[in-house]
């Protein structure tokens, strides 16, 4: 028989093994009972694969744990928070340690510098220089007033003593603004700075947070 | 040799006594009965677990995945043959394994005559084996290693443990035709790699 007129080997082992597609093929089971070639495929894929199914089992070469560890089993809610809170606490604790951290350096360092640092400087003596300066515009307007107090004291004592009067307040209420306007930057300066305490609070906050869960959530031994 | 038997064969463990009623207790929580029943199958969860990745090591690992595995699934067990449902779960551990190694589908275990790892003692399990038997069996695990990892997979499962094509298929997430392609491949190369121990077969 010519080897173009076999069916696929693939045929053969799927008609070895009983498959359906395969022996419900009438043409494939007339060729295989008259092919010698394809009748041994057959036969052999048959013999194989009765050894296949009878090979043995295979003792472990070493022993195995027969029972997973108890914390294998399923978690109780309790357990699972617990857990949560020990994976938890690591990180928060280092988190809440470096925040702590930068607030501190963030805190210390406009005071330190203060005393030494040109830029600190600038802002601690901001606020005085403003404050030379009202002085220096109040002393001004006691100067201007001065001499239409004098001149006023020339022409009439009484309209002149007012007059100088009336001039120095104003010139006081103009200094008293500018102070509170000045104060008022002064607050936004520290306002700039308050920042930092907060970040350490918040990191120390962060600390206790984390150690109070885990103390509270954890479970013990004993 | 055409003869052989194919339901539970003399060398496979054969179900406990009270098999059903360990089952039973190892369910509703019994620590001891669950660890019988896995001593008592531990041969045959390994041997499959040995078949599909080869190495002593990788298949004890695999037979204790299977465990735990059994172990949470046990509770919601529904009958059937026990052995078939542990070697199932075993399978999939075994097959996790594998895709994890991430081994290249078409290349073989590395023949354990050219070194490497050991073939287990086939007659282990039964020490009264006839030589001729253990001798073909020795052969047959060779020839088995020296498939392609995925066609040597699917002949496991399907032709030395049982399972269906559909079975084979949902396991290693293949093809339905894909799966029967492996199997009829690998048992054609198989009879290729066996043809010079024709006489064991014919004994």
């Amino acid at each position: 028989m010519l080897n173009q007129d076999h069916p696929d080997d693939e045929r053969l082992s799927a008609l070895a093994a009983g498959d359906t597609e395969a022996t419900d093929d009438a043409t494939l089971r007339a060729h295989v009972t008259s092919c010698d070639r394809c009748a041994d495929a057959v036969r052999d894929i048959g013999v194989l694969r009765a050894a296949l199914a009878d090979l043995p089992d295979i003792a472990p070469h070493r022993p195995l744990r027969l029972l997973p560890p108890v914390e294998a089993e399923t978690p109780s809610a309790a357990d699972r928070l617990g857990l949560w809170a020990r994976r938890l606490f690591a990180p928060a604790l280092t988190a809440g340690a470096a925040l702590a951290m930068v607030g501190v350096v963030g805190t210390a360092l406009p005071t330190l510098g203060g005393m030494a640092q040109s830029g600190g400087a600038d802002s601690a003596s901001g606020p005085s220089e403003r404050t030379a300066a009202v002085d220096a515009e109040a002393s001004a307007g006691q100067e201007l007033a001065a001499p239409f107090a004098t001149g006023d004291a020339a022409t009439g004592e009484a309209d002149g003593g007012e007059g100088a009067t009336t001039l120095g307040a104003g010139t006081d209420e103009e200094a008293t603004e500018d102070v509170a306007r000045d104060s008022a930057q002064a607050d936004e300066l520290f306002a700039e700075r308050s920042p930092w305490p907060m970040v350490l609070f918040a990191g120390i906050a962060l600390m206790i947070a984390a150690a109070l869960l885990r103390w509270i959530l954890v479970p013990r031994a004993g | 040799m055409a003869e052989a038997p194919k339901t539970t064969p003399a060398a496979r463990t054969p179900p406990l006594q009270d098999e059903a009623a360990v089952i039973v207790r190892a369910a509703a929580g019994d620590r001891t009965a669950f660890t019988q029943l896995m001593e008592h199958y531990q041969s045959a969860s390994y041997g499959l677990a040995w078949r599909i990745l080869g190495d002593p090591d990788q298949a004890a690992d695999a037979t204790q995945d299977a465990f735990i595995h059994a172990y949470r699934a046990i509770k919601s067990y529904r009958g059937g043959i026990f052995r078939s449902w542990l070697l199932r779960i075993t399978a999939n551990a075994s097959y996790d394994i594998l895709r994890r190694a991430k081994r290249r589908p078409s290349s073989p275990l590395p023949d354990p005559e050219e070194g490497a790892p050991e073939l287990p003692d086939a007659g282990a399990v039964n020490p009264l084996e006839e030589a001729t038997k253990s001798e073909l069996y020795r052969h047959l695990e060779r020839a088995l290693r020296l498939l392609p990892n995925d066609q040597r997979v699917a002949v496991v499962l399907c032709d030395v443990y049982g399972m269906d094509y559909n079975e084979v298929a949902a396991m290693t997430e293949s093809a339905l035709g894909t799966v029967k392609s492996r199997i009829h491949r690998g048992r054609l190369r198989l009879r290729e790699l066996m043809a010079e121990h024709r006489e064991l077969f014919l004994r």
